[in-house]
Formats: structure tokens, C-alpha cells, sequence
């Protein structure tokens, strides 16, 4: 297990290789001027200036190198628009936010989801497996940022004397109540579908007839042996939706006014910020790669059937 | 695995990162205290002077050379003391100076600053304070995008353009015509005798900033726990992204006349929740303004607030694509601005007669009513002019940027041109690629283009300079040496009445009976807000936008 722990950390620098210089190179293909962020033309004189205090005169092998450079440091270097601010600051300051709301969602998406699809496929074909299935539907297909705004309608404005939510903001505990759920409707929905999926796959196992046939109670081996082995697809969706968790929140983090990456990052772009972009795009591969990796871990935890496969 | 441990350990492992979630949390802040005014009956002052604003944005930079955008500009103003200001009729007031002279040849203007002038740490402010702080923004160090504004002092474009590897940028240094020659007395030089030059001096990259704290802070002097002011009110906490608030600094020299104790500032950028914040009493004020689709349900609320601005919302035409006159003067007379303005707009926008917007000074000389420039439009003569055109170009692509509005008015305006016979095809771009395309030169798929220009100062020149042939901002292609004739003899006409009459000249050419009508103006922009009833009447923008929060009072 640990040398594949090893093998895997190890395999993260060329990725992180590749990540930056096709983002480089991408940024570098749309053109734009980062220094120019309103229809004021800048003077040439004043570009210049900027271009030479950024580096940006250089040639880009030059500015790929240092960017690299900058990376093994972990020094992502200076914003080129928000004067007076790095990079590092930047996902010092707002990095964690997004993290707490991707956590949170998270969380409320398993608590929710994962109840609702075991309940699901215990009672097959029943009303309340329709009920069950019809409210994932639903709520899977509606788009996140639809569900925001009408929680923020109904229970920030309509109902707020009852609710006493604020509608946007992170800053207290009540804040961080509506964006979470907002964010982590769609996961639920994802995973009660799989639970129920597997659940139902799985009670027609042979081992499951086996188990309740010498006796065992039917809580037991639901808990125990089908709850258990149903969980490995959710395991394998959840590492992936973690990671897009945290990179999706952007339109949520719009919405309700959190100040965390996701907004930088787009704007970033749009403002040709070159250095954020780099530095946002590494950071959150590297946050999927983790992701994966502890997705990996998980599962040779749970499934001892790839465990004897690895080395 | 024993499985009772695989439950303990799954049920550890999501506690655990629960917790280090919230600990990862960071410190938020709490809420601070007193958000939001209180509303009571009554007009007299209320006892809690603290209020909301949304700001709409996070401010880029709070250092005054590096300041470009409104959010920073207003806040700047009011956390720093300006030399002048400028009072309603946007002429330039001593503020920070008690007084000011220009020379009879009006090149030199000297600036006496009061003797009660202090920074928050209890320096006091100096002339050299100034000094220092306007060749820290023309150094070609700090890549100060407004430097331009100081070009008009001696040696600063010089000094602005020095490269430090090459030049010997010290000495341009020295050659820049700002000197403190006391304490009090800060003496500049121009190279030609600008007359605005003193209401220029307003603008927030003429403010001072404390050397020592710049010197021992470097790029993060602006942070609230290091910066150093000397205005009205401090900066009390600031941070990125979610809040930036200000508290009224008790030692400032006319601290009795502030009422506002504190100014709690959001940075919600997203117009609807903006507006449900609003509606949610969360905010007092939303600045920066409302979101278009908003503004027809908005207007009829008691909080709606409209204020003229210094701005004008036009379209560009690629003179080279389109070389016919009789085309151009069409293709303006068919525009209705009026209706744009009423069915589109909706913010009670006045329709454009040239291209220097109204509340300008010497707008009633300036403003050429161009003839064909009319507020409903005239369809009738649009299409005799358009027939008389020869080789018309009926097919041309109409370029935006993507921000919310500018679609419905183009949209409003292609059907107008399609009665004159031309299809125009709509392209909405990405603001940088959408920059890069205007150039100049513009790509030469651009026909017409749009665009709006918010005035830095008070001077129409400010925006006639635009249209002169070396402009970067014209991506017209329009060149006219009288033209450019007149705006070189206006930067030399310290008279009023006299540059106003060559503002005038400069517009005839260009929307006259002869106008060559290388843009079509649409209107002027107006400003929209949200304020709640009990700070209406004090709080009030200024036509560049700018709200002084020492004027405000939050009443019962």
C-alpha cells in the first residue's frame, strides 16, 4: 500500500508539468492584454512599463521557466491585476473557503443520498421508492444555480421571519447553511441513485440468500455485508465529485457571495490574469489528483479484492 | 478488516474531516457590529449613523497610483484628504489645500496646503508628502496605468517613459516640474497652461500616501492593519473579496462636520443577489448599479435613485468599411434614441445631441444639436440620405461586448437600419478578445462597433482628445487635421469661454451640417441606485459617480 501511495505522489509531477504548459499555452492563444481592463487604451509607455516589471516581454520559454521555477518554490507569483496581492494570498485568503462549502456539500449530499437510496431499494417498487427516485430526478436535473436562487427566494426573503437566513454572505453559521445545501443537492441525488442501484444489485446476490438462510437478521446483513460492498460505486463516483465539487462551486460561490476561489478564478480569466489562472489551475489539480488518490485508498480498503491485486 | 472497526473508522474519518473543514474555515469574522441603518419616523438625525453599502466590486487597489476603477476611487476619496474637490457646479474647491494660484502664463500652479494636516499615525502631511507620491505614480516602477493623467507636468512623460536598464531614470527624476518648496508649498510646472489642470488635481491619483509606510510595506502597504491615511475615515477592516469596511477617523481636522460613524462596504457583484440582499435589509445602499431586466420593477419602488452621469454610450463606425458620408449620416438619423431609451435603457437616459455629454461645463456652447442626431430619429430622411449614398454597404457585422444591455439596444438598432435596407449581423465578444479586435486599427471585419466613455475629468476635452488620428481609443479610422488642429489650439486656450467655442468648432466637424459622423452618440449615461428612505436625501452621487460620505446623515 505504501509503495503505491509513493508511485502515486511520484507520478503528480509530470501531470503538474503538462497541466501548466497546456494552460500556458492556452492563455497565451487568446490574447487579450492583462493590463488593460477597461475601453481606456493604455499609453505605450505605460505598457511597457508593465510588461517589464511582469516579465511579460520576455520570450516564453523564459516565462515558462520561471513559472516552473516559481511552482517547485510554491511561490505562484504577483497577481498581474490586482495590484498588491500574490497569488499565494489569493489562495491563502480564499482557497479554504471553497474547500469548507465543497466539504459541506459534500457531506449533506451523503447524509442525504445515501439514507434515501438504501431506503429506496429496501422498499423496491414502492411508493416510497418512486417517491424516492422521482425527488433524486428531479433535483438532479435541475441546475444548481436554479435551486440557489429559489432557496434564497423562499427561505432568505418569503419565509425569512421563520428561517432567519441571510441570502448571501459566509460569514456565521447561517450563512453557510443555504449555499451547501444549494451545492450539494445534485451530488445527493447522484448518490442515492447509485446506492439504490448497487443495493438493488447486490440483495440478489447469492452470499446475501446465503447469509439470511443460516439466520442472520435481515438488518445485519443489510448493514453489514450489502450496505458495505454497495459502497464501492459511490466511492468511485465520490473522488471525481469531490474534486468537481470544489471546482464547480464557482456559480454558487456568484450567487451567494462567497469569497472563495471559484470567483477568481473566473474572473481571472476573463481579466487575462495570468499568473491567478496557472496558479488556480495547478492548485485544483492537484486537489483532483488527491481526491483520486484518496479515492484509490478507499477503495483498497473497502474492496479486498483489489487490495490482493496491488502490490 | 473487522467490520465493527470499518464502521468506527469510516465514522471517524467523515467527523475528522468535518472538523478540520471548519477549522480550515479560517477566522471569519463575526458579523460586525450595527449593520445595516435603523429606521424610525421622523426626520432628525438618528442615533446610529452607520450604514451598507454594496459596492459591487473589491476594490483592485486602495494605492492611489494604482487605483483605476470606481469602487477604489470612492473609497480612496473618502479615507483620503484631496488637495481640491469639486462642488456642484464641478468646479475645483481648495480641500486639503486652502488655497491655490496659477501663474499669469499659466504653466506654474502653486499649491498652499493648511497647516493642520495629519496622517493617522500622527505625521503630519507635507508638500513633500505630494511631491513624493506624484513621481512614485509617473515612475516607470510602479507601471501606473493612470500616470497619463500627469503628462501634462514638465518631464513626467519623460520620466514615465525612461527605461531603467537603459536611461538614467534618476535624473529624468528630478527634471519633473513637482517641487515642495516648504512644508506648505507645492509648486508645479505644466508644459502648456492646461486649465483643468486644477480640477484634475480631484482625481484620486493626485492623492498623497505615507512614504514611510509604503517604504517599510512595499506592494502590501494597503492592508488595513498597515495602511496609513489622512482623510475623513479610516479603514477599519478589509477583507478580500467579501467586506471592506471604514470607520469615521475622530482626528481629522473637520471631523465635527462627519456625521457617519461607520461605513460597512459588501462586494456583491452578482446584480440579483444584490438586490435580494437589498430587499432583505442586509444592505442600505446598492452603488455600482442595478441590473437592466431590474430596473422597470425597481423604478416604481421608494428607494430608486437616478443621477446624470459624465458619460456617453455611442456606436463607432469603421470609416475605412463604411467611407460613404451620406451612409453614416443615414444610419444616424435612423436611430431611435428616444424610444431605445424608454423601451430598452429604461433609466431615463438623455438622448445624445454630440458626443460631450450634458452637466459638462460649456455643454449649451458645446452641444452641436446635431441635425442628425435627433432623439426620435427620422426615418424619412434617413432613407433619402441613404439613397443618395453611392455604393452603400448593406451587410455589415455589428460588434459588442457581453455585458448585460448592450444586446437589447442593438438589437433595437438593427431592426432600424433594416427599414434603410441594411442587415446587420450582430457579434458579441468576450471583453478582452472584444478590446484586442477594436485595436486600433480594428480588425476589418468590424463595421460598427460599441462602446462608452465615462469622462476622468471635468473637461470636454477629456472627451474630444479621443477622436484626434494618433488616439489609442479610436478605432474609427477617422483623421481630420482640422480637427485635430482645434484640439491642440484648445490645450493652449486657458479661457473658458474661448476653449468652449473650440469644443464647439470640434463637434461641428465632426456632427455639424458637414459632419463627417465617424460615431453615432446614443445617450448619456445616467447613474441607478438603491437607497433606503432615511439616507436619500443626503446620500448623493456626483455626476463622475463619486459619493462624498462626509455629507451623509442617516435620519429617524
Amino acid at each position: 500500500m505504501l509503495k503505491f501511495i509513493v508511485r502515486r505522489i511520484f507520478w503528480t509531477i509530470p501531470v503538474l508539468l503538462v497541466v501548466i504548459f497546456l494552460t500556458f499555452t492556452m492563455m497565451r492563444q487568446i490574447g487579450g492584454n492583462p493590463f488593460r481592463q477597461s475601453e481606456r487604451a493604455v499609453p505605450a509607455a505605460v505598457q511597457r512599463n508593465l510588461e517589464r516589471k511582469f516579465n511579460v516581454d520576455e520570450p516564453w520559454y523564459i516565462q515558462y521557466a520561471l513559472y516552473v521555477k516559481g511552482v517547485a518554490t510554491f511561490d505562484l507569483g504577483p497577481s498581474l491585476v490586482v495590484r498588491g496581492r500574490t497569488v499565494n494570498d489569493i489562495v491563502k485568503t480564499h482557497f479554504p473557503k471553497s474547500i469548507e462549502l465543497g466539504l459541506y456539500a459534500f457531506l449533506f449530499a451523503l447524509v442525504l443520498g445515501v439514507p434515501l437510496g438504501v431506503i429506496a431499494a429496501l422498499k423496491h417498487n414502492t411508493a416510497v421508492d418512486y417517491g424516492a427516485m422521482i425527488f433524486s430526478n428531479v433535483f438532479h436535473a435541475i441546475p444548481s444555480f436554479l435551486i440557489a436562487t429559489l432557496l434564497i427566494y423562499y427561505f432568505a426573503l418569503q419565509w425569512g421571519d421563520i428561517f432567519n437566513l441571510p441570502t448571501s454572505g459566509w460569514s456565521t453559521w447561517r450563512h453557510k447553511i443555504l449555499p451547501s445545501i444549494a451545492l450539494g443537492f445534485g451530488p445527493m441525488a447522484l448518490f442515492a441513485r447509485l446506492v439504490r442501484g448497487t443495493m438493488l444489485e447486490t440483495l440478489q446476490q447469492d452470499y446475501v440468500r446465503t447469509a439470511r438462510a443460516k439466520g442472520l437478521r435481515y438488518r445485519r446483513v443489510v448493514g453489514l455485508h450489502v450496505l458495505r460492498n454497495s459502497l464501492i460505486p459511490v466511492v468511485t463516483a465520490a473522488g471525481p465529485l469531490l474534486g468537481y465539487i470544489i471546482t464547480g462551486s464557482f456559480v454558487i460561490e456568484l450567487i451567494f457571495n462567497i469569497p472563495g476561489i471559484g470567483q477568481n478564478y473566473v474572473s481571472s480569466v476573463q481579466n487575462r490574469d495570468y499568473s491567478v489562472v496557472m496558479g488556480l489551475t495547478v492548485l485544483l489539480s492537484v486537489v483532483v489528483i488527491v481526491a483520486n488518490l484518496v479515492v484509490d485508498i478507499l477503495y483498497g480498503i473497502l474492496d479486498p479484492r483489489t487490495r490482493d491485486a496491488r502490490g | 478488516m473487522r467490520t465493527k472497526n470499518l464502521w468506527l473508522w469510516l465514522a471517524l474519518l467523515v467527523t475528522s474531516l468535518a472538523l478540520v473543514a471548519a477549522g480550515c474555515g479560517g477566522d471569519d469574522d463575526d458579523e460586525a457590529t450595527g449593520d445595516g441603518a435603523t429606521t424610525e419616523e421622523g426626520g432628525a438625525p438618528a442615533a446610529e449613523q452607520v450604514i451598507t453599502v454594496n459596492w459591487g466590486t473589491e476594490p483592485p487597489s486602495l494605492d492611489p497610483g494604482l487605483a483605476s476603477d470606481v469602487t477604489s476611487a470612492n473609497i480612496l476619496l473618502n479615507i483620503m484628504d484631496p488637495l481640491v474637490v469639486l462642488d456642484e457646479d464641478l468646479n475645483p474647491v481648495p480641500h486639503a489645500a486652502e488655497g491655490f494660484e496659477t501663474s499669469e502664463d499659466g504653466t506654474t500652479v502653486t499649491f498652499t496646503l493648511r497647516d493642520d494636516l495629519q496622517w493617522t499615525n500622527g505625521d503630519p502631511v507635507t508638500a513633500e508628502d505630494f511631491a513624493y507620491s506624484w513621481k512614485r505614480t509617473i515612475s516607470p516602477e510602479l507601471g501606473a496605468d493612470y500616470a497619463y493623467q500627469f503628462y501634462g507636468i514638465v518631464g513626467a512623460q519623460d520620466y514615465n517613459g525612461c527605461d531603467p536598464d537603459a536611461d538614467d531614470c534618476a535624473a529624468l527624476a528630478d527634471a519633473v516640474g513637482v517641487t515642495a518648496l516648504d512644508e506648505q508649498t507645492l509648486e508645479v510646472k505644466l508644459t502648456t497652461p492646461q486649465p483643468w489642470f486644477t480640477q484634475q488635481v480631484a482625481h484620486h491619483s493626485f492623492l498623497a500616501v505615507h512614504r514611510p509606510t509604503v517604504e517599510e510595506f512595499g506592494d502590501r502597504w494597503t492592508e488595513a492593519a498597515n495602511i496609513v491615511t489622512n482623510g475623513p475615515f479610516q479603514l477599519d477592516n478589509w477583507q478580500h473579496n467579501s467586506r471592506i469596511d471604514i470607520v469615521k477617523w475622530d482626528e481629522w481636522r473637520n471631523a465635527d462636520e462627519v456625521t457617519l460613524t461607520r461605513v460597512n462596504g459588501r462586494m456583491i457583484s452578482d446584480g440579483i443577489t444584490a438586490v435580494q440582499a437589498f430587499e432583505a435589509g442586509e444592505v442600505d445602499v446598492l452603488q455600482g448599479g442595478l441590473p437592466p431586466d431590474e430596473i422597470s420593477r425597481l423604478k416604481e419602488t421608494p428607494e430608486y435613485q437616478q443621477y446624470p452621469g459624465l458619460g456617453t454610450y455611442y456606436y463607432g463606425v469603421n470609416v475605412n468599411n463604411i467611407p460613404d458620408v451620406n451612409q453614416r449620416r443615414a444610419m444616424a438619423l435612423a436611430i431611435p434614441r428616444q424610444s431605445i431609451i424608454d423601451n430598452v435603457a429604461q433609466a431615463d437616459q438623455l438622448p445624445a445631441g454630440g458626443f460631450t455629454p450634458e452637466g459638462m461645463p460649456g455643454y449649451d456652447t458645446i452641444n452641436p444639436e446635431s441635425p442628425f442626431l435627433p432623439a426620435e430619429g427620422d426615418m424619412d430622411q434617413a432613407k433619402e440620405l441613404m439613397d443618395q449614398a453611392e455604393n452603400p454597404k448593406t451587410n455589415i457585422n455589428l460588434y459588442i461586448n457581453d455585458s448585460p444591455g448592450h444586446r437589447e439596444i442593438a438589437v433595437a438598432i438593427q431592426a432600424a437600419w433594416q427599414e434603410l435596407g441594411i442587415t446587420s449581423t450582430i457579434k458579441q465578444q468576450e471583453f478582452q478578445q472584444y478590446l484586442e479586435f477594436l485595436g486600433p486599427p480594428p480588425n476589418k471585419d468590424v463595421d460598427v462597433y460599441r462602446l462608452g466613455w465615462i469622462g476622468d475629468f471635468v473637461d470636454a476635452i477629456n472627451f474630444l482628445e479621443l477622436w484626434t488620428c494618433e488616439s489609442g481609443n479610436n478605432s474609427t479610422g477617422f483623421c481630420n487635421e482640422e480637427y485635430d488642429a482645434k484640439i491642440e489650439e484648445a490645450r493652449e486656450t486657458p479661457d473658458n469661454d474661448a476653449r468652449y467655442e473650440l469644443y464647439a468648432e470640434a463637434e461641428d466637424i465632426m456632427f455639424g451640417e458637414d459632419g463627417e459622423m465617424p460615431l453615432l452618440p446614443i445617450y448619456f449615461y445616467t447613474y441607478t441606485a438603491l437607497e433606503r428612505e432615511n439616507i436619500q436625501d443626503t446620500y448623493n452621487t456626483n455626476l463622475l459617480d463619486q459619493i462624498d460620505l462626509t455629507t451623509v446623515v442617516v435620519t429617524d
